[in-house]
């Protein structure tokens, strides 16, 4: 069987936080050899964020530094190597292994590689056809936001994406779960695979100048382009659709128990009410008859349905509307997606799991969420511990002698 | 002169599925140059109805979404109900490096048009296929949207208030986030094809890619510690601060992990005697009392405005940010600077106001080359032209409703 699609290619992954280091996971699960390189001072993941495994498992009240969580979500299947940028002969270092590298995903400030002295402009001299992506908050050119300091929440602050999060009732924005990271991250590896597709083809390496907020104001195309065309302001969405209704995540029977409907047609309406029969009068008013009379009372229509749904299992509910060719599904928690045999289906397909075991018995990582049926991605290793494969890539891959390698090691180098 | 190359030039798509998702893979990749050639059915893809319009009249070729997601295609009109239509979009896939679609599984079955029926007279060919349920699996045929996903994933027990409903993510951002990663599987399979020489079936869940957006903390507190977290309004509890307050003339986004950029908070309201509270110590463990500790510093904030703030939270390098509605974005001088947003000619619309690349490639830039099909606009030329049909033979599958 054919190995995943991105073997043979090396990747040096400076990411830290969440978008850079999940890029270079999305290499490391297709096959490529991902390197992270972290300067030597640095625990691993330190900055990742997160309780680690140790306090979450062990109850130790040390819990913000080494070992986080997130780190073990994030940091599988890569190598790890420790090189002091700083120095000379770290500089010297970094430049022989971006010569044996094909990729560099970075999320620093624009200004860092450049000051280091290790900007595309030095590297591509080394490698011609080096592909760099740098994942800033707000591109590498100049602005007033280049240099600004983000987080994912923040920066979706700054692009507009917190200004319709929360109900129709109260523009106060709901918090979210740092969800741009993950989109910055999608686009890069695209724009990425891009690059390198471009490189097969003519042998040139070039430079991705990635602004996070770009990439994930491209969620916000329809209320931008209504501003454009009609100067509205949006302001926050609820779970409403301009189109359809009802469109929304109503309560069902139990303890903090949701359910989401929408309905896209009228044929789709009728389900809906021959489904919930006699005792769901309230919605059968002449008002709701037609998407335009549900649209304009959609706060009645949505009492009328929460009406309904309050006195139903989620699941059950689930189970008969779709029945009927409804979009519906209980809002699910991680203990209901364990039991999930959908979604464990999902999970299970389109990767080698070689479950890796990080710490404890049996750890649990999400799958690969690109099922190429031939060529399936991989996960088989833990996250490295911090300069474990200094040997391995500097004495195996660059040749550097035992001498050389204690001696960088005294001088802090590595 | 040379041209400027186009990193995709040369790959051959046709995309065929409905609203966002397989519409956004498609202009990710036919923004990066792939000839994209999108077949609706005759009554139009959906997102021709959604809007938004100028002055809110609907009309067919004047949806903001539409032409948001478009650009660069052609674009054909094929009944798929209809056995001719499908035999159309099978000549077309023979033409194609990669066909990327959301339709149903048991739907694609039932048209003959799923990756085995195609592959078998033309095993180079790439499928991509976006679903939010996945392919093969149980439900793979359940009905679904992005707000569905949204809920199926999880996700959405996450946002919100603690004894409200759960939040989506608004405009349909799973969708979106579907639509990168069913392009992603297309850039992955073709590339895999150099190597094998074969094409192969790709597919992503919406409902696995949005459950991916929780690995950062609560799947692997879960699945770690049985630790349920539930929604916490405008706060975020997996440390402090992390959360949405308010100024004086709007919002503020307060977040930070970092130690420093909370002592330079501290000194920027005058380092208040609160600040060497024991309840601040560890910071990860601080939501527990976040109702008092947001009375420390939230009168300071809310007599404030957001201008002031962003200024002062810039030069003390501390990463809390203006929540900025659409205007101020679409006005932004940065953006401006960029020249982010792209002003499109469209035949019917106008010239409209779009936004631009997500990403910058130095050598293969991003651009856009070709306004949104108008419906059917390229009927003659693919299905004519490139398959080769004669203009009696078009007229009459016309009759038929087939086109």
């Amino acid at each position: 069987m054919p190995g995943p699609p991105l073997e043979g290619l090396r990747v040096l992954d400076h990411g830290h936080v969440w978008a850079g280091p999940l890029v270079g996971l999305m290499f490391a699960e297709m096959g490529a050899d991902v390197i992270t390189v972290e300067a030597p001072a640095r625990l691993s993941g330190i900055d990742m964020g997160g309780l680690s495994a140790a306090a979450v498992l062990g109850g130790t009240d040390n819990p913000t530094v080494d070992d986080p969580l997130s780190y073990h979500g994030l940091g599988r299947d890569k190598r790890s190597v420790t090189i002091d940028l700083g120095q000379e002969a770290g500089k010297t270092l970094y430049k022989r292994l971006v010569a044996e590298s094909d990729v560099i995903v970075e999320n620093f400030a624009p200004a860092v590689m450049p000051r280091l002295g290790l900007g595309y402009d030095v590297l591509s001299e080394v490698n011609p056809g080096l592909v760099m992506a740098a994942l800033s908050a707000s591109g590498a050119t100049e602005g007033p936001w280049r240099d600004l300091v983000t987080y994912g929440p923040s920066l979706g602050a700054l692009y507009g994406l917190k200004s319709v999060q929360g109900y129709l009732d109260n523009p106060h924005p709901r918090e979210d779960r740092a969800d741009l990271d993950p989109t910055a991250a999608g686009h890069a590896f695209f724009a990425i695979l891009a690059a390198l597709e471009h490189r097969d083809r003519s042998g040139e390496g070039q430079f991705l100048d990635i602004a996070q907020g770009e990439c994930a104001v491209q969620r916000l195309a329809e209320p931008l382009l209504d501003y454009f065309l009609n100067g509205r302001v949006a302001s926050t969405q609820g779970n409403a659709s301009p189109r359809l209704a009802p469109h929304g995540i109503y309560r069902a029977a139990g303890d903090d128990s949701w359910i989401s409907i929408v309905v896209r047609d009228e044929s789709e309406w009728a389900a809906l009410l021959e489904l919930a029969g006699d005792g769901a009068g309230a919605l059968r008013q002449d008002g709701f008859a037609d998407v335009a009379g549900r649209l304009a009372a959609r706060e009645e229509l949505d009492t009328a349905v929460e009406a309904w749904t309050s006195g139903i299992d989620a699941m059950e509910l689930t189970e008969s509307l779709q029945a009927v060719g409804v979009p519906a599904f209980a809002v699910m928690g991680p203990a209901e997606l364990a039991a999930d045999e959908n979604y464990r289906a999902i999970q299970m397909s389109g990767a080698v799991v070689a479950t890796p075991g990080g710490f404890g018995a049996s750890e649990i990582y999400q799958g690969v969420v690109w099922k190429l049926e031939k060529t399936p991605g991989r996960i088989n290793a833990p996250s490295a511990v911090t300069g474990q494969d200094n040997e391995a890539v500097f004495g195996g891959l660059l040749g550097l002698s035992e001498t050389e390698l204690r001696e960088l090691a005294e001088a802090r180098v590595i | 002169m040379t041209e400027t190359p186009l990193a995709l030039g040369g790959f051959k798509v046709v995309e065929f599925g409905d609203f966002i998702s397989s519409a956004y893979a498609g202009k990710l990749l036919g923004d990066l140059g792939a000839d994209v050639v999108k077949v609706e059915p005759p009554a139009g893809d959906s997102a021709r109805r959604h809007g938004p319009f100028a002055n809110d009249e609907p009309h067919a070729e004047k949806s903001g979404l539409y032409l948001f997601l478009n650009s660069n295609k052609r674009g054909v009109t094929l009944d798929l109900e209809h056995a001719e239509g499908r035999g159309l979009l099978r000549e077309l896939a023979g033409w194609a490096d990669l066909v990327i679609h959301n339709q149903r599984p048991g739907d694609l079955r039932r048209w003959g048009l799923d990756y085995e029926s195609l592959a078998a007279e033309q095993p180079e060919l790439v499928m991509s296929s976006i679903s939010v349920f996945g392919h093969g699996t149980p439900h793979e045929d359940w009905a679904a949207t992005a707000l569905t996903a949204t809920a199926a994933s999880g996700l959405a027990r996450y946002i919100g208030d603690p004894d409200r409903s759960p939040l989506w993510l608004p405009y349909s951002a799973a969708d979106i986030q579907g639509g990168i990663h069913g392009a992603i599987a297309a850039m992955l399979a073709l590339r895999a094809r150099k190597s094998t020489g074969e094409g192969q079936h790709a597919w992503v869940s919406i409902v696995e890619v949005m459950g991916t957006t929780l690995r950062g903390d609560s799947l692997p507190q879960y699945i770690y510690a049985g630790q349920l977290r539930g929604r916490n309004g405008a706060h975020n509890h997996s440390f402090y601060p992390w959360q949405v307050a308010a100024a004086k003339d709007g919002y503020i986004e307060v977040i930070t992990m970092v130690d420093d950029q909370w002592s330079r908070f501290m000194e920027l309201m005058g380092n208040p005697p609160w600040k060497d509270d024991e309840r601040l110590e560890n910071r990860w463990f601080s939501s527990e009392w976040a109702d008092e500790l947001d009375a420390f510093w939230h009168p300071w904030l809310a007599e404030r405005g957001k201008a002031e703030l962003s200024q002062l939270f810039k030069a003390n390098h501390i990463p809390f940010q203006p929540v900025h509605d659409v205007s101020e974005v679409a006005e932004s001088e940065h953006l401006a600077g960029r020249d982010f947003f792209q002003d499109v000619e469209h035949p019917q619309a106008g010239s409209y106001r779009t936004l631009g690349a997500p990403y910058r490639l130095s050598l293969t830039p991003w651009s856009i080359r070709r306004p949104p099909p108008l419906l059917g606009q390229h009927n003659d030329e693919i299905l004519g032209e490139l398959l080769g049909h004669d203009a009696t033979e078009l007229a009459s599958l016309a009759e038929m409703g087939a086109l």
